[in-house]
This record gives structure tokens, sequence and C-alpha cells, in this order.
């Protein structure tokens, strides 16, 4: 099976700091790729230097074969690749309806002088627009709060919306940072299924970064584990799980048997 | 994690509101009884108070210029003047250099716009030059940037007596047929019902959306497959053009411009203008800076008051709007940020199709749940509640491959795991986090929601 995304001996430095060094990641088709590790061991950094926010100073980003490495953000995302924030990544002050027509962004298909002389074009394009929100609102659930602003929503909605939102850039792989942060467990929960289920019917990639350990077990094919910016262990989760250096990583120090048994 | 059922989603799926015909007919005889006042008011006023309404209308144009900056980009710009200055001049020297048009000979209608269209050209890239700056920089050092563009045209390009005839002026003889002031009075308008039209479509479109997210945060934007770059620039040029348009207005309306007429304080009070009136909103844009172009004039209608300023202080009456729009716009960004635009908003959202309410939300907003004290306190004291209610809102949406066996299984060991990471993240939130934040906020997802737990 091919790989959907590759990145190769990628290493970033802040200044003095490392950020990551000689990360090698392959993203195989139809995945759920988990992306783990402690605070500050570089996850978000990766996902932006695969986006091309950071431009990282050695190694390479293959997308479908393609190399990306030097493209711009929003070529990028043309290109099929979307991304959740850590801190949700919407725009406020907008309501959830508007924030999804803005994620269409690259698909409209009317130019910015047309939109200004309001060409015939122009309003039918927005028409398709809103149905192609409202359909993808439908189907994560949250059509109800189409015309609701985000500064009234719980955390997780916000979560689920920008997921949303994601998904209305009409992408093939799909980066998500910490999707269940501010989920109770049952919510985390049903969250998998929900991705499981949109893997199901859209065909998509996913890589993600979660602390959430169960979610992880749960719905990932394959997980890295990323440490002070250098990948500490890659495999199949539950095999991560028992490596001795992960529950280091995340424990801080002390390896203990009934850790590794909670996950079996 | 209380977060997630602190508030209702549930309670905001009302239905929308929709007025009755005779609702709508309403509203659209209040709007065109305010237009029609408007022009009629311009019809029978004296010459002299037709061009004072012409000023007005394109202080209009320039604050709905300066709102695209200001407002939509989020970016100060102090160097106005600078754009409205040259367009002014680059639209009288085509007239009068050019075309040979002169307050004796006239002045042909195609003439007076093909020099609108060199000034606004002029305006546009202008801008589009400090938009290019603009990329790298942003804030208070774009904002002295644009100052320093400001001071800039001030003492070069205004000095070009070629352009502007020193400080007699360059004349700009007004087009035949709109020479008297009441005339051009409603040319202005026309053109301005073009601004507010091209201004309207830029919000609905993806433009003005691709221009709002970017003022939110650029990686977002360009996450949502934005260019950044190409829709700053964008945004700037937009901004000059309109500025050239109100700065080639300008010119005809004086029929003669000089370089006075563009310093620092009228940039000033121009950014003021569009803070007060409402920053990102046309109607208000529009009535604050009408407002601050007839200020000056208002201390007429008052013989005494204009006595006492003129004689007593010996000031100009123009003096006053700097003083009064500094006063304005501290209150204006200390209590009512949203500035004129907020205090007419339930007229405005009334007249747009909404339920009439003085909420400055609008209707029933108020009421949303998790904003009123009770609603706090019944979700303190009945938790249970509140998540029964939301997943309730949410039955309709449960995934068709649930395994409906597995599920009491996992959802306990899901329990024992977050304990175990709860516990894990809590001591690992106090380690540093340096590298691991795009938006340079380090705190985990946890505190955050602890501070904003607080602060709403």
């Amino acid at each position: 099976m091919s790989n959907v995304l590759e990145v190769r001996n990628t290493g970033i430095r802040f200044g003095g700091l490392v950020a990551l060094s000689d990360v090698n990641l392959d993203v195989p088709e139809w995945e759920i790729v988990g992306l783990i590790g402690p605070n500050g061991a570089g996850k978000t950094t990766l996902f932006n230097c695969i986006m091309g926010l950071y431009q990282p100073n050695t190694g390479t980003v293959t997308y479908r074969d393609r190399l990306i490495s030097l493209l711009p953000t929003h070529r990028r995302v043309a290109l099929g690749i979307g991304r959740t924030f850590q801190n949700i990544g919407l725009v406020r002050g907008l309501t959830v309806l508007e924030n999804l027509l803005v994620a269409q962004h690259p698909r409209i298909g009317y130019g910015p002088i047309a939109s200004l002389i309001g060409a015939p074009r122009s309003f039918s394009e927005e028409r398709k627009l809103r149905a192609n929100a409202l359909e993808v609102l439908d189907f994560m659930g949250l059509a109800h709060l189409a015309d609701s602003h985000l500064d009234g929503l719980p955390y997780g909605t916000l979560k689920l919306i920008e997921i949303a939102t994601v998904l209305a850039t009409d992408p093939d792989l799909i980066l998500l940072d910490e999707p269940s942060s501010g989920m109770g467990p049952a919510e985390a929960h049903e969250l998998g299924e929900r991705l499981l289920k949109l893997r199901q019917t859209l065909n998509l990639t996913v890589l993600m970064i979660e602390h959430h350990v169960p979610l992880v077990v749960g719905i990932c094919d394959y997980v890295y584990v990323l440490n002070f910016g250098k990948i500490l262990t890659e495999g199949k989760p539950q095999q991560v799980q028992r490596h001795p250096e992960v529950v280091a990583a995340y424990l801080g120090g002390e390896v203990e048997d009934e850790d590794s048994d909670v996950a079996s | 994690m209380a977060t997630a059922t602190e508030t209702l989603p549930a309670a905001q799926t009302h239905e929308r509101w929709h007025p009755t015909v005779t609702g709508w007919l309403a509203r659209i005889v209040v709007l065109l009884v305010l237009l029609g006042g408007l022009l009629l008011v311009t019809a029978i006023v004296p010459q002299f108070w037709a061009d004072r309404i012409s000023l007005a209308v394109i202080y209009a144009i320039i604050g709905l210029s300066l709102n695209i900056v200001l407002g939509y980009v989020g970016q100060v710009s102090l160097g106005h003047h600078g754009f409205v200055g040259i367009a002014a001049f680059v639209a009288a020297y085509y007239a009068t250099e050019k075309a040979g048009c002169a307050p004796e000979v006239g002045c042909d209608v195609t003439t007076f716009f093909v020099s609108l269209l060199f000034a606004a050209a002029s305006g546009a890239i202008a801008a589009g030059i400090l938009g290019l700056v603009a990329l790298r920089i942003k804030g208070l050092y774009l904002a002295l940037i644009t100052l320093a563009y400001g001071f800039m045209a001030e003492t070069s390009i205004f000095e070009i007596s070629a352009l502007t005839r020193g400080g007699a002026g360059m004349p700009a003889a007004r087009p035949d047929g709109f020479t008297s002031d009441r005339a051009f009075a409603f040319l202005c308008f026309a053109f301005l019902a073009v601004v507010v039209y091209v201004d309207w479509r830029l919000i609905k479109s993806k433009v003005g959306r691709a221009i709002l997210s970017l003022k939110h945060s650029e990686p977002v934007a360009s996450s949502y497959g934005i260019n950044v770059t190409a829709y700053k620039v964008y945004a700037f040029t937009l901004s000059g053009l309109f500025a050239g348009l109100g700065g080639g207005l300008f010119a005809f309306r004086a029929t003669n411009v000089v370089s006075n007429d563009f310093n620092f304080a009228t940039a000033l009070l121009w950014v003021l203008m569009v803070v007060i009136g409402g920053l990102g909103n046309r109607t208000g844009v529009i009535i604050g800076s009408a407002f601050f172009a007839l200020f000056p004039f208002l201390f007429e209608l008052i013989k005494p008051l204009e006595h006492y300023v003129r004689d007593t202080l010996g000031r100009e009456p123009g003096f006053f709007a700097i003083v009064l729009g500094a006063l304005l716009a501290i209150l204006t960004i200390v209590q009512y940020p949203g500035g004129i635009a907020q205090q007419l908003s339930p007229i405005t959202r009334w007249l747009r199709g909404e339920r009439f309410s003085m909420h400055p939300e609008g209707h029933g907003r108020h009421r949303r749940a998790g904003h009123g004290l009770k609603a706090r306190l019944r979700s303190r004291h009945t938790p249970g509640a509140a998540a029964e209610a939301e997943s309730g809102s949410e039955d309709h949406d449960e995934p068709e491959g649930l395994a409906p066996a597995e599920s009491p299984e996992l959802a306990a060991e899901t329990e024992r795991m977050a304990a175990a990471i709860t516990t894990t993240t809590e001591s690992a939130e106090d380690a540093s986090e340096g590298t691991d934040a795009s938006e340079g906020k380090p705190a985990p997802a946890r505190k955050r929601t602890r501070s904003r737990k607080a602060s709403s």
C-alpha cells in the first residue's frame, strides 16, 4: 500500500533549541496513525512542518509521491491536507456555518473580482457552498448549531466543529491536533467512533496527535512516539504502550509492570 | 472535565425567525423613508449645505476605505491622508493639465470619470505598496510605518509643484452638469452607493471571509487554504482604491486642491471616526464619518456657541472635532466597543429582517444557556441534567457503526485510563513546554479550559 504522507529526516531548530531532529514518519493510505509523546516533544511542530507553517532546516515532506516541502501552506491545503489546531483554529466572530464557508475557500468557483461586482456566478456558488457546509454539519451531527456563534459553545463541541471545518476543505489526509481535548471519556469514545466512521465513508487518512490513551489504542493502526524531538519508537499501539521507554517518558523514569498490564 | 457540559447547545436549536409579508413591507418602507429623507434634505437645503453634505459623503467613502484596513484586516493606518491626497492631486492634475479643464471652460463628464479612474488607481497602487510592507510588519510598527508614509507624502509628493502647483493649489473644475453644489452632492451619493455595494459584496463573498479570517489568525487562515499574502495585499489595494476615489471626489468638490487639506490631523480624525462609528460595521462607519465631516458646521447652527468658540476661545470649530473625537473614542473603547453601530444595532437588525430587540446581541440571545446566572447555578447543582440535555440534543447523530456490547466495557476502561492519564498530565503540566505550541500559547488544553471558565 502506498504512503499518503512521507516525512523524511525532518529537523528544525529555533535558535539553540533543537525542536525536531531526523524525524521519519509514514502515513499509509486509509490508516489512522497516532502521534504521541509528552508535552514539548515537538508534535505540533512536526504538524507545522508538514503544513508549511514552519520551514524545516533539513528533510523533505512528500504527499502522494509529490514533494511539497517548498509549497506554501494554502497550496498544500488545496492538494488535500487538512489540519486542526491544538487550541481551536476556528475564526471567532463568525458563525459555525460561516467557518465552514471559509474552509471551502480553495474550491470556490469565482474570482476575487467577480465577488466584488456581485457577478451572478458568485451568488449561485455561494448557495452551493452553503449547501455543502450544511451537508458536512449534518454529517457531523452539528446541523442544529449552524447559525450559532462560537462564543457560547463548549470546548468539546468546538473541537467537533473544527473537525467539520477541516472536512469542508475536502481533505484526503487530515492532521488532528489533540481532537479529544476538552472532552470527557464518554465523549472521547464517541469521537473515536466518529473518526472510524469518517474514514469509512470519506476514505480519509488520519494522522493525529492525541494524549487520550484509550482513544489511541482504540482506533489507531500505527503509533509514533515522539520525545525531545526524536522518534522514540513506533509500532502497533499495543506494542508501543508496553515499550519501557514510552512508559518512562510518560511517567517520569519509572517502569512499572502494572501499567503495561492495563493496556493489554 | 465538566467544561463540555457547561453549556447546553440544545438551547440554541430554535427555528430561524422570519418576518411576515407585512413585516417586510414595513421594513422596506422605513428604509425608503430614511434614504429618501436623506436625498430630500439634500434637495431642499441651501446650496452651501449641499456642499457640506457632499463632504460628509466623501468622508463616508474614505471611512469605508479605512474600515477595510482597520476593521477587516485589523491594522491601523495613520497615513490615509497620503493616499487620499495623492489621488486628489492626480485627479486634479489630469483634469487641469492633461485634459485642459478650467473653471471658465468647464470640464466634460468623460474627463471627470477618467480622472477619477486615475485617482482610484493611484490610491490603489500607493496602498498596495503599503500592503506589501504589511506582510512583514504588524500592529504598532505598521502604524508607525503608515505614519511615516503619510508624512513622506506630505513632504515629498505634495511638494512637487508640477503636480500640486505649490501653495496656490491645483484647480479641478467640476464636470459639466454637476457644477452646482447640489448636483455634485447627488453625484457623490451615487459613488457612495457603488462603494457600499462593493463593500457589501466583499463581506458576503469569499474575499471578505478570507480577510476576516486572516485578521483572526494567519496560520488558521492558511490552513483553510487561504493565500494570506495575496489577500492582505488585496485588502490594502481595495482600501487604497476607495481612498483614491474619495480623494478624486474631494478634489472636484474643493475645485482647488491644496496640500494643507491633507495633514496628519485629518488622518487621525478619519481613524477616530471609523472607531467611533464602529469597526467593521458599514452603517456605523458611514454615520460616524458623516458626523465628523459635519461637526464643525454644527456650530453655525448655534450662533452664541460659534461666537464663543471663534471670538472668545479664538479657535476654529474644526479644532474641536479632534477633541470630541478623542473623548468619544475613549468612551467607545472602554464602554461601547461596537461604537455607533452598537447603539443602532436594534434598528439595523430589525431592518435586516430580525425580530426587534433592544438586547445588543439580538432577540433571545441573552437567554442562551450557560450565560445567565440561573443556568450556571442549575448546571452546577445538577451536572447530570446538563449532560442529559446535551446527549439528548445529539441523539440523532449516533454513529451507526457503534457496537453496544462493547461500549460499557470500553467506557469502564476509558474511565480508568483517564484517571491515570489525568494524574500524569497534571504532573507534566509544570514541565517546560517550549516548542509544542504553534500559536505561542504553551499552556496545555486543560489549563486553558480552566482559564476560559474563569473569564466567561
